[in-house]
């Protein structure tokens, strides 16, 4: 328990959870008959289908292409045949999405560059295969990464942050990739050098509860004096691509800009890996690790998945459950979406499937607010959330914005501690809808 | 296997964050509570057992109100947040053990009906209960309550004190412009401990007290620079008055209501600063404010004065130290008060 005589921590420390699964190897998940490929799995525009219903297609082709500058191409990750193309629920929504029947012959299509040969490409081949592998954020944000690759002219980048902070509770998909492949990191740190000729530090963060995925990239880092890993002090949210910044730089991205105002690219520890595998053999985006943990599901694991795999799948892979579960979320417990139907795909920002007890997910009843302050001491980006929530409840959208309702990164950290169990994110994150719709006239 | 549990229909939906934090508004109140149990006891030991006594009659009297006050007021009745309990036992340790079963009764429900209730309950007030309901009943009856008795043990004190010997409290002595300890002042060993000293029954005893303050430091209920930094500004002023006389700082700090109130008066969440920076002016402010009280004043109270004016300037204090956000370069410039803000 951490204590602080300021009485300002920036952060909480929930229970962490991650044993069940910090220490398992990773595992091939068993892929089912059908697969499902949601248009939208990032953020940005859709992608546009370029197949039809009775289509063959082959595991790696392309099925939809970016539908625009902020989008992102996806790829079958079987072979197979299109049997339809309809609106199916993804975590967090609906999308269209593009059905694929699985022919287990696994007949792979042409590869996105030549193998082998990422050392000797230029800024705009690894700018080219890192778009057209349809990267895009894998820590959950599903930014595409090739726009956040490519700063804004005049924006120039000296630090670029390698996130491994995995600070969700249960989730330990960052950590074993970083503990398996922390040659891959190092090689996608290394090929991204060519993109920022001005790089200056580069730092790996990683939270100080994992020493064996510290050890494995300090290791792997070692002949390279430029590439600093930096132990972070567990707190939630110490991934938050803001908090991580200050926490590595001392530097905070001003309101509303991204990290490049400040000289900053930040990468996802998977999300470089994946660079780099595009870049070296030319697989597109078609694989990544998943946790599945939590108290209700029988075996928990880290498992390696072809996107587009359904979760009923994956929890068949863990035993099934052992207790009736109360929630199942996309994501960890803090950020994740939760889920009602367990025919939702992996996309690219599933990073972990976390299912709750009942008694988990319970809630509790809102009570009348005793004017603790902890909102205050655990918000990251030093909001006041109960008078944010507090104007908003009163109507008073005017103050709900003075008081910084826009600059909340939602991490809910402020309803999590509340020990009167007030929504404060459900409110602060209305009170940002009548903002925007209020700007928006 | 994945289905031998079926789910349809059984899964809960709704926003992130999916888990919330074990601690409940009641268990802070809990904590406060048994917080004050060293003290209590310590109370009973030098002032008999009629201190269980004044206990039972300040928590009942200040339950009984919040609900009769709820109930005809038409409002949802909240006893079960366990917070009126609280004042009324921190009441109860706030009078002398020779005060009148009417005066305990009163105390409590003038916080709970006059200060909590009509500013709009739990949370919404500007003042502290307990120390407004304590400050009134000084104001009101003051000949009932200047009748301090020394300890004379469980059995040797009877009821309401009748068979011990009155005496003076110490900060008769020490206050109202003195600038060294007088003779009749006991030994700071026993003003530690509550040796051979008369006052109010839970403040006695700052050894008792601080049991309390480290639980609530060591269960994170209170922010430890609330005390720390309250009676370290009036030791330190104190020290700046009598240019450093070492025995007369002392004797202030383990004198009088000050451990108490720096403990379980000025760390009301309510009636405090709600932002870490406003904590500390906060602090300051009610230790600076009580040492004045202490030398201007020729009677004791200094610190139930100097916790109510803090108490009404910390929305003041709070709106000009609101916490800079990340990546802003000045605090928000607005001003927001929970307790009287307008609906719009």
């Amino acid at each position: 328990m951490s204590f602080s005589f300021m009485g300002k921590h920036e952060g909480s420390h929930p229970e962490e959870n991650k044993s069940r699964t910090n220490k398992l190897a990773i595992e091939d998940a068993s892929v089912p008959k059908i697969m499902v490929f949601p248009v939208s799995m990032h953020i940005g525009a859709p992608a546009k289908s370029v197949v039809e219903v009775g289509d063959k297609v082959k595991a790696g082709q392309l099925i939809a292409e970016a539908g625009g500058f902020v989008s992102a191409n996806i790829y079958a990750s079987v072979s197979g045949e299109v049997i339809a193309l309809e609106k199916r629920p993804i975590v967090g929504g609906e999308s269209d999405c593009i059905i694929v029947k699985n022919d287990y012959n696994y007949t792979k299509a042409e590869l996105l560059v030549e193998p082998g040969n990422s050392q000797n490409m230029s800024k705009d081949d690894i700018l080219g295969t890192v778009r057209k592998a349809g990267i895009a954020g894998m820590g959950g944000a599903t930014f595409p990464t090739s726009v956040k690759l490519s700063p804004p002219p005049g924006m120039t980048v000296d630090t670029l942050v390698i996130n491994g902070a995995e600070c969700e509770p249960y989730s330990t998909s960052d950590h074993r990739v970083m503990v398996e492949h922390p040659d891959e990191i190092v090689k996608g740190i290394n090929l991204s050098r060519k993109l920022f000729p001005l790089l200056k530090h580069i730092y790996i963060g990683i939270e100080d509860n994992k020493p064996d995925a510290i050890k494995a990239l300090e290791n792997a880092s070692a002949d390279y004096d430029d590439i600093s890993v930096r132990p972070l002090k567990t707190m939630y949210p110490r991934g938050s691509e803001k908090n991580l910044i200050k926490s590595v730089t001392g530097r905070e991205v001003p309101p509303g800009g991204l990290p490049a105002a400040v000289r900053c690219v930040v990468l996802n520890t998977s999300t470089i890996r994946s660079c780099y595998r595009a870049c070296e053999f030319g697989e597109p985006l078609i694989e990544r690790v998943v946790s599945v943990s939590g108290t209700p599901i029988k075996n928990p694991k880290n498992l390696r998945v072809k996107i587009g795999t359904p979760m009923d799948s994956l929890i068949e892979d863990c035993g099934g459950f052992i207790e009736v579960p109360g929630k199942i979320l996309g994501g960890g417990p803090f950020m994740g979406k939760a889920i009602s139907d367990l025919g939702v795909p992996i996309i690219k920002g599933t990073t972990a499937i976390t299912v709750l007890t009942p008694e988990e997910a319970n809630i509790g009843d809102e009570q009348d607010c005793i004017m603790c302050a902890e909102c205050i001491h655990v918000c990251p980006v030093s909001l006041q959330p109960i008078l944010i929530s507090d104007a908003f409840e009163r109507g008073n959208i005017e103050k709900a914005e003075k008081l910084g309702a826009m600059d909340c990164i939602e991490c809910g950290n402020c309803s999590f501690i509340c020990p009167s169990k007030i929504p404060l994110l459900e409110n602060i994150r209305s009170a940002k809808a009548a903002i925007k719709q209020k700007e928006e006239g | 296997m994945a289905q031998a549990i079926d789910i349809k229909g059984k899964l809960r939906v709704g926003p992130s964050p999916h888990i919330r934090s074990k601690r409940t508004s009641a268990w802070v109140m809990d904590q406060v509570i048994i917080a004050m149990i060293p003290p209590a006891v310590a109370a009973t030991f030098f002032f008999g057992w009629w201190v269980l006594g004044m206990i039972v009659i300040g928590i009942t009297t200040a339950v009984a109100s919040e609900f009769i006050y709820q109930k005809l007021t038409y409002k949802p009745i909240k006893i079960h947040d366990h917070s009126a309990a609280l004042t009324g036992f921190l009441i109860a340790l706030s009078l002398p053990v020779t005060a009148p079963i009417w005066m305990i009764m009163f105390g409590s429900a003038f916080a709970i009906i006059i200060v909590k209730q009509m500013s709009g309950g739990i949370g919404k007030n500007y003042i502290n209960p307990a120390v407004a309901g304590r400050v009134a009943t000084k104001a009101f009856f003051t000949p009932w309550l200047a009748n301090w008795v020394l300890p004379a043990g469980f059995f040797g004190s009877g009821y309401r004190g009748v068979d011990a010997v009155s005496t003076a409290t110490p900060l008769e002595y020490i206050g109202d412009g003195a600038r060294t300890v007088a003779e009749e002042v006991p030994g700071l060993f026993d003003l530690f401990m509550g040796f051979n000293l008369g006052g109010n029954i839970g403040e006695t005893s700052k050894f008792a007290i601080l049991i309390g303050m480290l639980y609530l430091i060591f269960r994170r209920v209170i922010n430890p620079k609330i005390p720390v930094l309250y009676i370290l500004t009036t030791v330190v002023v104190m020290g700046l008055w009598t240019g450093f006389n070492f025995d007369f700082m002392m004797t202030h700090a383990l004198t009088g209501t000050l451990f108490f109130g720096a403990t379980y008066m000025a760390t009301d969440y309510s009636s405090g600063s709600l932002t870490p920076e406003g904590k500390t002016v906060f602090a300051i402010g009610c230790g600076v404010l009580t040492a004045f009280f202490r030398i201007t004043l020729d009677h004791p109270g200094g610190v139930g004065y100097a916790i109510l004016i803090m108490n009404v300037l910390a929305p003041f204090i709070d709106n000009k130290l609101m916490p800079r956000i990340y990546g802003h370069k000045m605090r928000p410039q607005v001003s927001f008060n929970r307790q009287s803000e307008n609906t719009i």
